[in-house]
């Protein structure tokens, strides 16, 4: 307990370790406090401050139909597990087809069928979410489809490059060793 | 080894265990302590929040003239759910969206349907959660390392509660002879203090570090991708049974009463305590609440077109581990039993939270007595080291006894 006793001559850094060492620990508040900022703007971005997500797609035209595309987080798809690798995107119908349509898709590639659309958009069609798998040997040129079906049972579709839908997803593909 | 020097390690091991992060240590239990009340101290700071009585025989509104209430005031105005919170003091929660995609959650009178005010921005509750539970480190791929450092206090904590009964010697004597010496000096108050308090909370000590113990397991097991939950995944509405509509508009769903009606024809007793509606059209409605156990909610998965019950959760379909392990967090957080828990467990918190401080002031006491010993024994001559020894008996007593 006493430095004086287990060194014959304690260096100025063995006094202070001894005298402060137990209060050290308040160091680990620093955790949080760095964390601060970040815990304050994921809030906003789920409180929809900055609009659908953190960047907006823009207008996608779907047959009769359209709807506003944004990524939620400009990144790489993120892990999830034996999932895969997801990327959250967030979508919004607009006021004038809300009633006519039935549910909205999301998928790499072009779909086969209505049954094989992609991933369905859960939410108020304010503001929709899906989480998209995105394997990670997707070709740099692929496209993303959305499917819209409609309550009269008819399908639209539209596609956009993939590179306009997330610049992040290709930066990540290529560091998977994606071929163009 | 010897009796005597057993009971030193004992209570060597117990001093160490908390003390090289003491401040860690204390401010998580301080958090954990306001995050249990954290809804009731945003009840007092928020009107918006309350639930107030129109008049003394006012009913409770139904689900379904909630939504009414709202759609009348806010026609365009997106409504995901809403809960009863299970206090009656506090107004419904109502998920909803806006036209312009802001997501909401909006107060409302429970018995009036008046939205009362949105939640501020700031959320004190999911904040004050946020900095117990995980230390503000965001989950990014599985549970967050400060998930892991908060719960991994648990095992210390634990073993607080074991080695501090160890060196205590016939500590259960001090339920009957209670002693909380306050003229003795500070040393002698904080050990008082320390084990006084420590009796009376052996169980809450117990609860909190054997459910943070298990919010660790949860996590390894999690992030190990081991589930032991008995739960059926539920498949969606089959396109089938989704009706078409020759109009080209959404057919009519069920209603929520209804809805309720069928739920609690499945489960019998339950106290519809939230409604979530469907995310899409090939997706359900849930309702669910609590039944005779307070600590698990019970669910129904209806079809919103033709009300089938799709699939329904109740107690007696959990598994008996399911059972402990489900129980494990509204254990730790007192949140099943209304204001009354929440306020003892926000009591044995801040308990908790002074034997924290109180065990840092007796070691720093102790090490400062011990100090100043040793400077005596050391600048006088041993006979008169002795007398000054046979002086303070009572300090001696104390130390030698390593109880505290």
């Amino acid at each position: 307990m006493n430095p004086s006793n287990t060194a014959s001559s304690p260096s100025r850094l063995s006094l202070f370790w001894h005298k402060w060492r137990f209060h050290l620990n308040v160091l680990l508040l620093l955790i949080p406090l760095g964390f601060m900022p970040k815990y304050f703007s994921e809030a906003a971005l789920f409180r929809g401050d900055t609009g659908l997500g953190e960047r907006e797609i823009g207008e996608v035209q779907v047959g009769p139909w359209s709807l506003r595309l944004a990524e939620f987080r400009n990144e790489a798809p993120r892990p999830d597990g034996p999932a895969g690798h997801m990327k959250h995107f967030n979508a919004a119908l607009y006021q004038r087809c809300i009633g006519e349509v039935k549910a909205t898709y999301l998928r790499i590639g072009k779909p086969r069928s209505l049954r094989a659309a992609g991933v369905i958009f859960f939410g108020s069609p304010y503001r929709m979410g899906a989480l998209l798998p995105v394997p990670q040997k997707t070709p740099l040129d692929a496209e993303l489809w959305i499917t819209l079906e409609g309550w009269d049972g008819s399908m639209h579709q539209a596609a956009i490059p993939l590179s306009q839908a997330s610049p992040a997803t290709i930066a990540w593909l290529k560091t998977q060793g994606a071929q163009p | 080894m010897s009796k005597k020097s057993r009971s030193k390690l004992w209570f060597l091991v117990h001093s160490w265990l908390a003390l090289p992060i003491w401040f860690f240590v204390l401010i998580v239990c301080v958090t954990g302590t306001l995050a249990v009340v954290s809804q009731e101290i945003v009840w007092l700071a928020n009107p918006d929040m309350r639930a107030s009585k129109p008049s003394d025989d006012a009913p409770l509104l139904s689900y379904d003239q909630v939504i009414a209430a709202i759609k009348q005031a806010q026609p365009l105005t997106q409504v995901l759910s809403i809960a009863r919170p299970d206090e009656s003091h506090f107004a419904l929660e109502a998920k909803v969206t806006y036209p312009d995609g802001r997501p909401d959650t909006v107060y409302v009178n429970p018995y009036s349907g008046v939205i009362q005010g949105s939640a501020p921005a700031f959320n004190f509750r999911g904040f004050t959660r946020a900095l117990h539970g995980w230390w503000l480190v965001p989950f990014t791929n599985g549970y967050s390392w400060g998930w892991y450092l908060v719960s991994l206090l648990g095992l210390p904590l634990l073993a607080s509660l074991v080695t501090g009964l160890v060196v205590y010697k016939r500590f259960w004597k001090g339920f009957f002879r209670p002693t909380l010496r306050i003229r003795h000096g500070a040393r002698i108050f904080w050990g008082d203090f320390h084990r006084l308090s420590g009796i009376w909370s052996i169980w809450f000590i117990a609860v909190i570090s054997i459910t943070g113990t298990w919010f660790l397991v949860e996590a390894v097991l999690s992030d190990n991708q081991i589930s032991i939950s008995s739960a059926p995944v539920i498949p969606v509405v089959a396109r089938e049974s989704v009706p078409l509509s020759t109009d080209g508009l959404a057919p009519q769903q069920l209603s929520l009463d209804r809805a309720i009606e069928i739920a609690q024809q499945r489960i019998p007793g339950l106290d519809a305590s939230f409604v979530s509606l469907p995310g899409n059209a090939y997706s359900h409605l849930e309702i669910g609440g609590r039944g005779w156990y307070p600590l698990m909610f019970q669910t129904a998965t209806i079809n919103p077109y033709n009300g089938d019950v799709a699939a329904s959760r109740l107690l007696s379909d959990r598994t008996p581990l399911e059972f402990v392990t489900e129980s494990m967090r509204p254990l730790h957080t007192g949140d099943f039993g209304g204001l009354w828990i929440k306020l003892i467990w926000f009591f044995f918190g801040l308990v908790l939270s002074m034997m924290v401080l109180s065990g840092l002031l007796i070691w720093t006491k102790r090490t400062a007595l011990a100090t100043a010993n040793a400077f005596k024994r050391s600048q006088k001559p041993p006979r008169e080291a002795r007398i000054t020894q046979a002086l303070q008996p009572s300090v001696h007593r104390e130390s030698s006894e390593g109880s505290v």
